[in-house]
């Protein structure tokens, strides 16, 4: 009954001085609902990234790029790639018997801002999350057809941003925003004709659509850029164009074949858009749309047809008949010694650089670790000046009740029951801080998840504790119960009896 | 329950630094059901010497004994746990427990004390009748008036039946209604074989008949 009684006391105490008990509650709940915000967005950015380095242990991509910029544009698609790799690397890797899988990654356009990846069947079937929407008849594993160029599948978290639904179509911009020689494509028309399920990663925040289509952009603005020298931004991209003209020619009449292939899908289903095109190159650009011409020209419909009964393999093996240049290669290997290898050899040769996904993305979240940290001690600093905070609240409650406890010593209330009581508030308010701080902090995130993934393109678990947190609710609680005993401490120094004295 | 006060004294000191003697070898006896008034002026002691006799107050010297316990020399929390059982006391002000309702105010200091009996809350609603606060069993202290509030206090120590009871101008702000109530739980009290030391000008009180008078400014009993 004595127990009983002394926590309906401090039920009675806390409900009659219920204003100072909500502020510290509240207080310690601000703090901590900030502690678990900066927890689980650390934590989302973590377990990304550390899934897609589990995906593609390794990444093979231009020479010069280093290896965080590597992963941040090809795993993150944050960043632009710098440079390119030519295709015959891809095709290296796709025949070595250390490599499981290489997936072939060129990116050229976005869509407000997302990025379109080129990739090839491979990778979307690789994925293997299935579809949320999906066109009918199509072969799922390989939608990307060389009939159809600007197919495009969209990432389940993008589908529902911007309502890119089965069968929307809208073009994409060269380059991204804030590029200064950014411009739109109108003239090449995506379709969506699949829509991802959640694959819980970076890809949610994608769309992808085949390399060809990538490479038809590529050659494009090639010969755009030739034509208005335009300042492009892209120096890289330009330089490389230029550079390897005379190669080039090679590479235009081997590409012939596939731009015929083109051809005859933008006169299928993009004829005016194709004339306009024409219209235009030749208004603007004069001798430099021969790209154009080629898809017009019979001799090479002729000359497709003779290569119809490869249409398969050249779709998807078909870049060694363009640019061959991509922005980098997705690598899965048999084991980790094979990445280690392949990592060496590949950086150590000319034209391109490999990184160890795992190794790098280890770096980069020791990097957000450290981060975290400083948002942490942050989060423990606003928890420490909360906390400072609510013992003086305890310190003032007690002074304002030093009467009330004197009269309970008048009735045989012990020190030991007093302090108790005002132990029990400290614990209950600290506790029930921390129970609200963690409750609207989770569900904060999971309110505001679709913002928070879509800024930072991870997959937030909105309800998970982490490491962060769970040191927060300790130390809180911890922090609480010497708070109570400071509190405690207060009650045996006073001398109550004065108090009744003056009364 | 006899209690028998030896050889207080008592000292405080005083701003200038000096020491000021407020009890100087006060000491009396009383037996059961005996009652005990302080006279004295403002500051002559009998605050300090009701609070000395309660235990929350130690002497310099001497000794109070009640059911053969030397209860001045007992470690607080036993003391605290004498008073509990033992004495009931009732200030002139703030008798109150401020978050707990008028029932629970009643039965707080057994409750605190874990002596609480079956039927206790039939029991409050009785003595509450007695006082004249049938209605206020769920009041709370600040929405009773200061005549109401004593009145609580005068409950408590009916429901307790303390064996002493100690008194510090029990009715100096009340009305004649309300003082009329709190005299009449004290002869109540008395009845009952409780031992009474009130402290108080109100002349309403010589109803009580007391035993014996202390002058404190005397030094010594009338």
């Amino acid at each position: 009954m004595k127990s009983g009684f002394i926590l309906k006391a401090v039920m009675h105490t806390l409900k009659h001085r219920k204003g100072a008990f909500l502020i510290s509650v509240f207080a310690i709940a601000c703090a901590f609902t900030f502690l678990s915000a900066v927890g689980s967005v650390t934590f989302g950015l973590a377990a990304s990234a550390v899934n897609s380095s589990l995906k593609y242990p390794l990444i093979v991509g231009p020479e010069g790029s280093s290896d965080t910029q590597l992963v941040m544009s090809t795993i993150f698609s944050i960043d632009k790639p710098r440079a390119k790799v030519s295709y015959d690397v891809y095709k290296e890797l796709k025949k070595d018997p250390r490599v499981v899988a290489a997936y072939p990654m060129a990116r050229a356009d976005s869509i407000k801002g997302v990025p379109i990846v080129g990739v090839n069947n491979e990778f979307i079937r690789d994925l293997n999350e299935g579809f949320f929407q999906f066109k009918k008849g199509l072969d799922p594993d390989n939608i990307f057809d060389e009939k159809d160029m600007f197919r495009a599948v969209v990432g389940y978290k993008i589908s529902e941003k911007y309502g890119l639904k089965l069968g929307s179509r809208f073009v994409g911009s060269h380059g991204s925003v804030g590029d200064p020689g950014a411009h739109v494509h109108a003239e090449f028309t995506y379709t969506v004709v699949a829509v991802m399920n959640s694959v819980h990663g970076p890809e949610d925040f994608l769309v992808y659509s085949s390399v060809p289509s990538v490479w038809k952009i590529h050659d494009h603005d090639h010969h755009h850029h030739h034509g208005h020298g335009h300042e492009d931004g892209d120096h890289h991209e330009k330089v490389e164009h230029e550079h390897d003209h005379d190669k080039d020619g090679d590479h235009h009449e081997k590409a012939e074949h596939d731009h015929d292939k083109d051809g005859d899908h933008h006169e299928a289903e993009h004829e005016h858009e194709h004339d306009k095109d024409g219209d235009h190159h030749e208004d603007e650009h004069g001798h430099e749309h021969t790209a154009g011409i080629h898809h017009e020209d019979g001799d090479h419909h002729e000359d497709e047809h003779g290569h119809d009964h490869d249409k398969k393999s050249a779709f998807e093996d078909p870049m060694d008949v363009r640019t061959n240049e991509l922005s980098a290669i997705l690598v899965r290997t048999k084991n980790p010694v094979a990445t280690s290898e392949l990592e060496r050899e590949y950086s150590t040769r000319d034209g391109s650089t490999a990184t160890d996904t795992g190794k790098t993305i280890r770096r980069i979240v020791q990097y957000m670790n450290k981060a975290e940290n400083v948002a942490g001690m942050f989060s423990y600093g606003t928890l420490f000046i909360v906390l400072v905070m609510v013992f003086v609240t305890i310190l003032m409650s007690i002074n304002e009740r030093k009467k009330e406890m004197a009269l309970m010593r008048t009735l045989g209330i012990g020190r030991r029951s007093i302090s108790l009581m005002v132990m029990i508030e400290t614990i209950i308010t600290t506790f029930l801080g921390v129970l609200l701080g963690v409750a609207i902090g989770h569900f904060a995130l999971w309110y505001f998840k679709p913002l928070i993934d879509m800024n930072l393109g991870i997959n937030l678990e909105p309800f998970i504790f982490t490491s962060i947190e769970v040191q927060g609710i300790f130390i809180t609680l911890i922090a609480g119960q010497l708070l109570a005993l400071l509190g405690m401490l207060r009650i045996y120094r006073m001398n109550l009896i004065e108090e009744v004295a003056r009364d | 329950m006899n209690i028998e006060v030896k050889g207080i004294s008592k000292s405080f000191e005083s701003p200038d630094g000096s020491r000021v003697d407020v009890l100087k070898d006060v000491g009396f006896s009383l037996k059961k059901g005996a009652v005990l008034k302080l006279n004295g002026a403002s500051g002559s002691g009998k605050s300090t010497l009701l609070n000395i006799i309660s235990g929350l107050l130690l002497p310099d010297s001497g000794s109070v004994k009640m059911k053969g316990i030397e209860v001045n020399s007992l470690k607080e929390s036993r003391r605290d746990s004498f008073r509990a059982e033992n004495i009931g006391y009732i200030f002139q002000t703030f008798n109150l427990l401020s978050p707990f309702n008028v029932m629970e105010n009643i039965y707080a200091p057994s409750a605190f004390a874990g002596t609480l009996k079956p039927g206790f809350k039939e029991k409050t609603v009785k003595i509450l009748k007695e006082v004249g606060l049938e209605d206020h069993e769920k009041s709370m202290p600040f929405h009773l008036s200061v005549g109401q509030r004593q009145r609580v206090a005068v409950a408590r120590v009916l429901f307790t039946e303390y064996p002493l009871i100690l008194a510090d101008e029990p009715t100096a702000s009340l009305d004649r209604v309300s003082s009329e109530t709190v005299l009449k739980s004290l002869l109540k009290c008395h009845d009952k074989g409780s031992i009474i030391i009130f402290a108080s000008h109100d002349p309403l009180f010589d109803s009580l008949n007391p035993d014996m008078i202390f002058d404190l400014e005397k030094g010594g009993l009338l």
